[in-house]
This record gives C-alpha cells, structure tokens and sequence, in this order.
C-alpha cells in the first residue's frame, strides 16, 4: 500500500469520524445523567439541515454552527419537559424525537426552499473549503477541552455524574438532580446539534435527505461500548471512522477479492455485539439510568 | 366493573388538535388535510385494501411490542427480525420447487417464523446472559438483519427483469394468496387472508394474557422483577418467552409482506413498520383488542399521508412521521397526567 493512499486513509478516518465523535461526547452526558439518549440521530439531523440552511441564507459559518447547536438544543426541550414533567419513558419519546426529525425536515425543506430533498449547495470555492477546515478544526478541540474539562475536572460535570449514579447523594448537599439531568440533555443536544453541522457543511456542502445514515446510533454504540468512559469512547469513535473511511478506500479501488458493501457497513455495530460478548461491563453503565 | 382508561385516546385527540395548528404554520387549511388524512382510504375498494393490509401488518408489529413491554422489555428490535423474516420468505419462495405445492407454504411459513422468532431471542440472550440493555442490542440488531437481508437478497436472487434493488418473484404454487377471498374483494389489493390472522392474533393474544399462566408470569414480571423471581418465575423463561412470541409476531410481517401481497423482496419496503407498532401499541396501551383499532387509525393516517403529496402544497407524506412524533408525545403525557389523576383519587 504506497504512503499517500495511507495518508489518505488516516485523513478520511478522522474526517468521517468527526460527526460521531461530536454526537458520542454529547451522549455521554445524556446517559451520564440518567437519561438513555437514542434521540441523537434526530439532534444530527436537525444539526445538519440548520446548519446547511442557515449557512446557505447569510453564507457564515459561524453562525450556521451557531444555529445548528440552539436548533438541536430547542428541539430537546421537547423530550426534556416529556421526560422531566410528564415522566414518559425516555426511550417512548427519543423514538418519537428521531420520527419528528424525520418528518418535519422535508416539509420545512419544501417551504422554504421548494425541494423535499437537498438544500441548495454551498459555496464550494477554495476558499470557502479552507475556512470550513479552520472552523471545524477550531471547533473540535475546543468542544474536547470543553467536554474533557466539564466531564473530569467541574463541580458541575461530578454533579451530572451523581445525577445518574446515586442521585440522593445531590438531593442531599441540596442540589436538584433533575436539573442537572435536564442541562446534560440540552447540552447533549449543543454538542450533537453541532456534529451535525459539521456533517452538512464540511463532510459534504449541502443538507441531503437522512443524511446522519445512523451516526446517532453508532455514537450510542461508541459510548456504550466505552463502557461509558469518555476518552475511551473518543477512540472508539475513530475506530468507527476508520470503518466508515476504508469502506469509502475500497470502493474507490478495485479489488479482485470484493468485500461486500453491507458487511463493512454493519461492523461498527456488529463490533459492539462482540464487545458485550467478550466485556462483562454491568458494572459501568450509570445506576440510575433509565 | 374496570373503568376504561381512554387517557391515550384524549393524547390521541389532542396530538392531532396540535399537528393541525402546525399545518396552519405550513400555510396550509388544517381541515382540508384532516380530511385528505382521514378520507383517503373511502375513495376506492383498492385503496381501502391497502389501508386494510398496513392495519394488518401495524396489528402484528404493535403485538410484537406489547407483549415485551409487558414483561418490561422495551423491544425496539421487530424492524430487523421483520426485514431478516421477509428475506427468508422470499428465498425459501424461490429455492423450494414447485412440486410442493401448499406444503411449500407450510415450510415457508415454519421457516420465517424460525428465522423471526431466532432473530429475537438473540436480544434475549444478550440481556439474559450478558445484562446488555435490550434496547441498545436491538438497534445494534436491526442494522445488522437489514444488511443481511440486502446482502442475501442482491448478492444472489436480484430480480433480473428489474433496475429495483428486489428479489425475483417467489414461484407462482406459492402465490396463493392471490386467489384468496379477501383479496378478490378488494379488487386484487395489497390485502390478503392474513388480516383475519391478525384479527385472529390480537384476541389469542388477549387470551394468552388473562388466562394462561405463561400469560400471567409474563404480566407479574413486568410488574416487579424481584417480586416475582421470589414467586419462582423465572427471569430467563420470561425473557425468552417473551420476545420470543415477539419475533414469531414479526415473521407475520414478513410473512403478511411476501406472501400476501408482494410475492418478492423489495429492499426497503418496510415503512418502518417495528416502530409504528410502538405508537400502535402505545395508543392501544398494551391492550390486544385496542391494538386492532389502534393499528386501523394509524393505517388510515399511514394511507391518508400518501396523499399529502399530491393534495397539498408544501406538506409531504412525511407528514405522517410527524403526525405519529406528535401522538407519542401526547399519549405518553396523557398517559401519565391519568395514572397522577387516578392516584390522588385513590
């Protein structure tokens, strides 16, 4: 294998993990919390399609990204005051979450734009793409600072960990463990909001119909198959990358042998089969989750 | 005498009364959509076949989900075992000569009905024996069966007079339900003979729930796992026996899908059917004779939708995702608001 299709194959890992990656840090919290999270699909999604329309109407990225976390978030009050207030089932409203995501985008898509199915592209100009790389760069590590800071080293981040592990422990130094429960979902939703961002306008230029194709889940799965841990989940999410970029590598090249395309698709999520197969790990997933 | 519970038929109302002010937002008359939603299956005896044949299908997928639930399982899982149930149809309706004639029916059905019922007995054996959370292994599982099922259907019986990702058609001794009553009636309709299956499923299934005791141990389980372990019922029975009753309600979909009304494989022909029997099961609470009504309310709405395109300006058949988001919503609100109501009268 000559250096630059490596090359190569290392770029398209870390680009394509990009989106998980964004999406499993903003589960993490969720589940963290106490509150199984299948709704990220739809948080991409909706990431995805403001994103692409925003940044479509007043060409800024910055604001694109911007709208994409605060539409996603928005959208998670929804299953925040379901959950919290109605005390529904978390995984009865996340399934509702992702048909919503679903449905509203192409009848919105239609109105404003008289297309059920992509925006309009974006500029795609060179200088156009190396600003996307800047923002997206910028980005990344800032939201891994951020999401390492809050996780390991805040008060806060503790806090939403005791909300899902022992909540009474919080009730008792007076802090109210719905609430954190409540703020790690919105900010679940910021993060994942903005992973979808990154789907819409830098791994591709325009918002296309389902385009998230199960990344919310694969998130789920990189942090379930973390163990809930997350630095661990960070490398399993490149590893998933790594599948979804050979899978691209090897349609482009022409191989004797064919590896059919449905079974590299399925091996982020047969590989979180074998993992809690081999992995005893009842003993990580947080207490109180429900 | 039970009060009635109509707590999810209230949600019900009331998520409709909210997707039609969102039809106002999209500038659209919300009577003239409720109506196009509503109206769209009386318009033929063939569109009514079609809404009678998605009833049966959401009928068997809103069992596959209750029976878990009751159990507290939280199956997510019947969109795989249906498309891995449906592939299995399709090729055992191609491989098997046609010699057997209704023998062969016989063998297709045991077959899919094996495959449905494996399919998810593996979501029990990894909660059983590996404590993984059902709903995680059945998302991981439903990506898995439809790559599978495509992998199989495309690989080796793509339908050759065809550009659609499809299996060729099974062999014509296995086409008999074209010739069934039901389907004549409706002029040749997606429907067929195993809508009365369904009608059949739902009361056995309201049997199998009052009064066998596999039935109540299901029941008492979901209620107070420890409690009920105490009682000597085991975790390990309830949960294969349960989302083994799941796949075998599954298989029916497939089954319902291939040898009723498609006589092939179509990848993708699954409109996400393991999920709308979360609403259907959902609005029916649970209840086996409620799931019928459920399932034909949504398969009107399910039809109606199709319209939307055609009748309406901006709003499309996705509408009818939204529709059901909405429902959900409102019926576990509503569900909930009822049980605060009933506690405080207690």
């Amino acid at each position: 294998m000559s250096p630059e299709i490596l090359l190569g194959l290392v770029l398209a890992t870390v680009r394509m993990s990009l989106p998980i990656l964004f999406a499993a840090s903003g589960g993490y919290f969720s589940e963290k919390s106490g509150v199984a999270q299948i709704a990220l699909e739809a948080y991409l999604l909706i990431g995805a399609f403001t994103a692409a329309a925003v940044g479509f109407q007043t060409q800024s990225l910055i604001l694109a990204y911007v709208a994409a976390a605060v539409a996603a978030a928005v959208m998670a009050q929804i299953f925040n005051i379901l959950i919290f207030k109605f005390k529904a089932n978390s995984i009865v409203v996340g399934t509702g979450m992702n048909l919503l995501a679903m449905g509203i985008i192409p009848i919105v898509s239609k109105t404003l734009f008289e297309s059920t199915g992509s925006t309009p592209a974006l500029d795609t100009s060179e200088a156009a793409l190396k600003q996307s790389l800047i923002m997206v760069s910028v980005t990344t590590v800032s939201m891994m600072a951020l999401c390492y800071w809050i996780a390991e080293k805040s008060n806060w981040g503790l806090q939403i960990k005791f909300a899902g592990e022992k909540s009474e422990a919080l009730t008792s130094v007076g802090v109210n463990p719905i609430k954190r429960r409540w703020q790690a979902v919105t900010l679940c939703a910021l993060i994942t909001g903005v992973g979808g961002a990154i789907l819409s306008t830098y791994l591709a230029s325009s918002y296309s119909p389902l385009m998230s194709a199960g990344r919310g889940f694969i998130a789920l799965a990189a942090v379930i198959f973390a163990g809930w841990n997350l630095r661990k989940a960070w490398i399993v999410v490149l590893f998933f990358g790594f599948a979804e970029a050979i899978q691209i590598q090897l349609q482009n090249m022409n191989l004797a042998v064919k590896i059919p395309n449905e079974f590299i698709q399925m091996l982020p999520y047969l590989a979180t089969l074998v993992a809690l197969l081999l992995l005893r790990n009842k003993q990580q997933a947080p207490k109180e989750i429900s | 005498m039970k009060r009635i519970d109509f707590s999810s038929l209230i949600g019900f109302f009331i998520g409709v009364a909210l997707s039609s002010v969102l039809v106002i937002l999209f500038k659209e008359n919300p009577g003239d959509v409720l109506k196009v939603l509503s109206g769209s299956f009386l318009q033929s005896k063939f569109d009514m076949g079609l809404t009678l044949f998605y009833t049966t299908c959401f009928a068997f997928a809103g069992l596959a989900f209750s029976i878990p639930f009751k159990a507290g399982l939280f199956h997510i899982g019947a969109e795989g075992q249906i498309v891995l149930s449906a592939m299995m149809a399709a090729v055992m309706g191609i491989i098997l000569p046609e010699s057997l004639g209704t023998f062969g029916i016989v063998l297709i059905c045991l077959a899919t009905m094996v495959v449905g019922i494996l399919a998810a007995q593996t979501i029990a054996f990894f909660k059983v024996y590996k404590q993984g959370h059902e709903v995680v292994v059945a998302i991981m599982l439903n990506f898995i069966f439809a790559a599978i099922a495509t992998y199989v259907i495309l690989q080796n019986y793509q339908n050759p007079e065809s550009q659609n990702p499809e299996s060729a058609l099974i062999n014509p001794a296995f086409q008999g339900a074209k010739a069934d009553g039901i389907k004549t009636f409706f002029e040749q309709s997606a429907v067929s003979s195993f809508l009365l299956l369904a009608v059949l499923s739902c009361l056995a299934v309201w049997f199998f729930e009052k009064k066998t005791k596999w039935g109540m141990e299901i029941k008492a389980y979901g209620e107070n796992p420890t409690a009920a372990e105490r009682m000597g019922i085991s975790a390990k029975k309830v949960n294969f026996l349960a989302l083994g009753i799941a796949g075998f309600f599954s298989s029916l979909v497939g089954l319902t899908e291939v040898l009723g009304s498609t006589f092939q494989y179509k990848v993708g022909f699954s409109p996400a059917y393991g999920f709308l029997g979360i609403v259907v099961a959902l609005l029916a609470q649970g209840h086996p004779i409620g799931i019928l009504f459920s399932s034909f309310i949504m398969a009107v709405l399910h039809k109606g939708a199709s319209d939307l395109d055609l009748e309406t300006q901006f709003l499309t058949r996705d509408f009818s995702k939204v529709l059901q988001a909405i429902i959900i919503f409102c019926v576990a609100g509503a569900v909930y608001l009822n049980h605060r109501r009933v506690k405080r009268d207690a």
